[in-house]
């Protein structure tokens, strides 16, 4: 007996231990069943407009196509060797990058220019704010034709312009030296009011304390600017600028109406690019491997930013 | 502060919202027009009539008249409800039909761009007309020689040509006037394009002689003009095109043309926008350009100064051999109940009638698919009035039927023209010809080679 007691103590708390060990795997395999319930809605979504297509493209990308987008010939990484070593889709890329580097810098600093002015406490300062957001109230197609007709060789009011002061017409849209500072141009007016409605908001978001406490100490302007506005307005200022970044990268209705892409493909940005090989030359498997370029481009940019730029950022 | 803000903002909502409705309304009140009439009509006669969808790519004056003529046509009879669907351009409405092709939202008949005929056959989802033709005992010799010449393959027709162009030179009568030419008798050459184009330069130093938008089509018709084939395997008509088929010579003359003007200064250049030319030729900023005889009736109704037309220029040491026919035809959809496709051949054959086609050549500068359509009084009165209307149709008929008037047939076109639109535009800015032509062909082949990859050949 005294030989079997310790036995089958044992045996109870092998048998509790294996229970405990059940209950435990049953609880946890509850709770993932409740959670993943409860993420069903999102997983399902993300599911059939997100990660479907995502892999669709990456699947089509190692295939030639027919024009209904059937895939036809399996070709491994051929539509990623072709892609790189094609002088068009260089091109591409080339414009694509100097956009980015024309369009951001240029629309952040003048949209953080007038939403500064902007945010003086003036009579009729609304009047202004209405104005310089107004640009965000009209669609990129009205905005394309309206540049479109600016733009004109002969006709267009810049020319004209041009010729009141006795300089020779530019071929804005025609000239492959001018054609995407044109586009540029057109893109940097267009975002400016979304810009400036954003960073107005964080301008005003920012507590009137800190500049009382300022003014008691005796700071100037440009100091209270550097060392309390700027400061305070870096985490909208790094969405301003990601949101940008990313808007540039897929920039497509300005290009489609303006230039099509030409002057000698100077302005066929990469979104540009992946439209026409699809739509217009039905060469889907080209038009996925660009696909997934961008979305690798956009995947780097984006981790960057939060990597270099988030150590810099101010949260309240 | 706070407040004012809200009410900036809630301005701001204003403003958006009204910009996008009013930029809603402009693109879509045709559409919605007539997809409403046709709804209307649908719901209360529905059990009498068949329904036929028609998509078409027709904007502006053309879609006027077509909207005219369905309509006169369902007023005509009883049986037969044509629904026109304008789809956007040709590219557009082609990758429409792609994306519903097979399932019950396809049209019964669509109209698609000459280009596309070679990939609409590969796609499997028409049905050749030839079946109703044979079927009904229906007689396609009656119709314009060139333009069925495009549209039979070995002798069947896989569409119905509907709306036909060609390339036209258009140029300002009073300009050259002006310039002491003789503004009835147009240039016909290249050279004579050449020096037309240094007098009037002299004469009036704001306007240029010549421009050429950078549009791949054009190309391929000044190239056809020399009797030069675009694709070999005779344009792709007798087997699979593997290569170009124009040489070297052909190919560059008229690069050379081209660069001799910009570096005389009498080119004008608009890049690939047909509409800046346009307005650049009604401003009287060039005096000679190339473009569709489709927009004929548009140029002479809107220039201020007389217009006139004439034949496509050739180099002067080839023949002219004539022009290939652009435009689009009309295809029967696969799939689609009998009693629909019969119905949609019975509205193709009315189209093809004198009286509409007479209608429809006077509404838009296209041609008349129907030649007896020239000898109906609308449109002699129309040629009494603009007699340049009538060079458009001089041309056509003037053309030599050979292979490289026949035209090209092959799926990878399009991006074809983008290579020789890019090319052309890197002449325009002053580029080296042999760089931009031999990168140019060497793009065209690829291109040839991917598309025949593709379809597992």
């Amino acid at each position: 007996m005294s030989m079997s007691n310790p036995t089958l103590e044992s045996l109870e708390n092998e048998i509790s231990e294996i229970n405990f060990e059940q209950i435990k795997k049953k609880q946890r395999l509850k709770s993932f069943a409740k959670g993943m319930l409860f993420l069903l809605p999102s997983i399902v979504l993300f599911g059939a407009f997100l990660f479907y297509p995502l892999f669709k493209t990456i699947y089509l990308s190692f295939f030639l196509t027919n024009a209904q987008g059937e895939t036809t010939v399996f070709v491994g990484l051929q539509n990623y060797i072709d892609m790189f070593a094609s002088p068009v889709f260089q091109q591409s890329m080339k414009s694509t990058f100097l956009f980015v580097l024309y369009t951001v810098p240029t629309t952040v600093v003048i949209a953080l220019f007038l939403a500064v002015l902007a945010n003086e406490k003036l009579k009729g300062i609304g009047l202004f704010r209405t104005i310089f957001s107004s640009t965000m109230g009209i669609s990129v197609a009205a905005a394309s034709v309206f540049w479109l007709y600016m733009f004109h060789p002969s006709i267009g009011f810049l020319n004209k312009m041009l010729e009141i002061f006795g300089i020779d017409a530019i071929g804005w849209l025609t000239d492959p030296k001018w054609a995407l500072l044109a586009v540029s141009a057109t893109t940097i007016w267009m975002n400016l009011g979304f810009t400036f409605l954003i960073l107005l908001g964080g301008l005003q978001s920012i507590d009137s304390y800190l500049y009382e406490s300022a003014d008691i100490d005796g700071a100037s302007y440009f100091y209270k600017l550097r060392r309390i506005t700027i400061p305070m307005l870096s985490p909208t200022l790094f969405f301003v600028i990601t949101v940008t970044i990313i808007n540039a990268f897929q920039t497509f209705g300005q290009i489609d109406i303006l230039t099509q892409g030409g002057p000698q493909n100077t302005t066929n940005l990469i979104v540009y690019s992946i439209y026409r090989e699809a739509f217009a030359n039905y060469q889907f498997g080209t038009a996925s491997a660009q696909s997934i370029v961008l979305f690798i481009i956009i995947l780097v940019m984006t981790v960057l930013q939060f990597k270099l730029g988030e150590r810099k950022v101010h949260y309240q | 502060m706070k407040k004012q803000f809200l009410l900036t903002s809630l301005m701001m909502l204003l403003v958006v919202i009204l910009a996008a409705c009013n930029s809603n309304e402009s693109s879509s009140t045709t559409e919605t027009n007539s997809s409403n009439n046709s709804e209307s009509t649908g719901d209360t006669e529905s059990k009498e009539k068949q329904i036929v969808t028609f998509w078409h790519s027709m904007s502006g004056a053309g879609q006027e008249t077509l909207n005219a003529i369905v309509e006169d046509y369902n007023n005509s009879q009883d049986d037969i409800q044509v629904n026109a669907e304008f789809q956007g351009t040709y590219d557009e409405s082609l990758t429409k039909f792609n994306a519903v092709a097979g399932s019950d939202s396809a049209p019964t008949m669509i109209q698609t761009f000459e280009i596309g005929t070679r990939s609409m056959i590969n796609s499997g989802q028409i049905v050749p007309i030839q079946e109703f033709v044979d079927a009904d005992g229906y007689d396609m010799s009656g119709l314009e020689e060139n333009i069925t010449n495009y549209y039979s393959l070995d002798g069947k027709f896989y569409s119905m040509p509907f709306n036909s162009s060609t390339p036209v030179m258009y140029y300002n009568k009073d300009a050259f006037k002006e310039a002491g030419l003789d503004p009835e008798a147009p240039p016909e050459t290249f050279e004579e394009v050449e020096a037309a184009g240094k007098a009037i330069v002299e004469s009036n130093p704001d306007m240029k002689g010549f421009a050429l938008q950078a549009y791949g089509w054009l190309w391929e018709q000044l190239l056809a003009n020399q009797g030069a084939l675009l694709l070999n395997n005779d344009n792709g008509r007798t087997g699979t095109p593997t290569e170009i088929g124009w040489t070297e010579e052909e190919g560059k003359s008229i690069f050379e043309w081209v660069k001799r003007m910009v570096d005389a200064g009498t080119f004008a250049n608009y890049g690939t926008n047909s509409d800046n030319m346009m307005a650049g030729f009604l401003a009287g900023d060039v005096a000679m350009f190339l473009q569709s005889s489709a927009s004929s009736r548009d140029v002479i109704d809107n220039a201020p100064f007389e217009v006139g037309i004439a034949f496509l220029p050739h180099p002067e040491n080839k023949e002219r051999q004539g022009v290939v026919i652009g435009g689009a035809s009309l295809w029967m959809i696969d799939g689609k109940p009998e009693a629909e496709q019969k119905a949609a051949w019975e509205f193709m054959k009315y189209l093809q009638t004198p009286e509409v086609q007479a209608k429809w050549h006077i509404g838009t500068g296209y041609f008349a698919i129907n030649p007896a359509a020239y000898d109906e009084q609308i449109v002699k009165d129309a040629y009494a009035e603009k007699p340049q209307l009538q060079v458009t149709v001089d041309q056509l008929q003037a053309t030599k039927p050979s292979y490289a008037t026949q035209g090209a047939l092959m799926d990878m076109l399009p991006e074809g023209r983008k290579v020789m639109e890019t090319a052309l535009e890197k002449v325009y800015n002053g580029g080296d010809v042999d760089e931009a032509y031999n990168t140019a062909v060497e793009q065209f082949n690829a291109a040839i080679e991917k598309a025949n990859a593709a379809r597992g050949e």
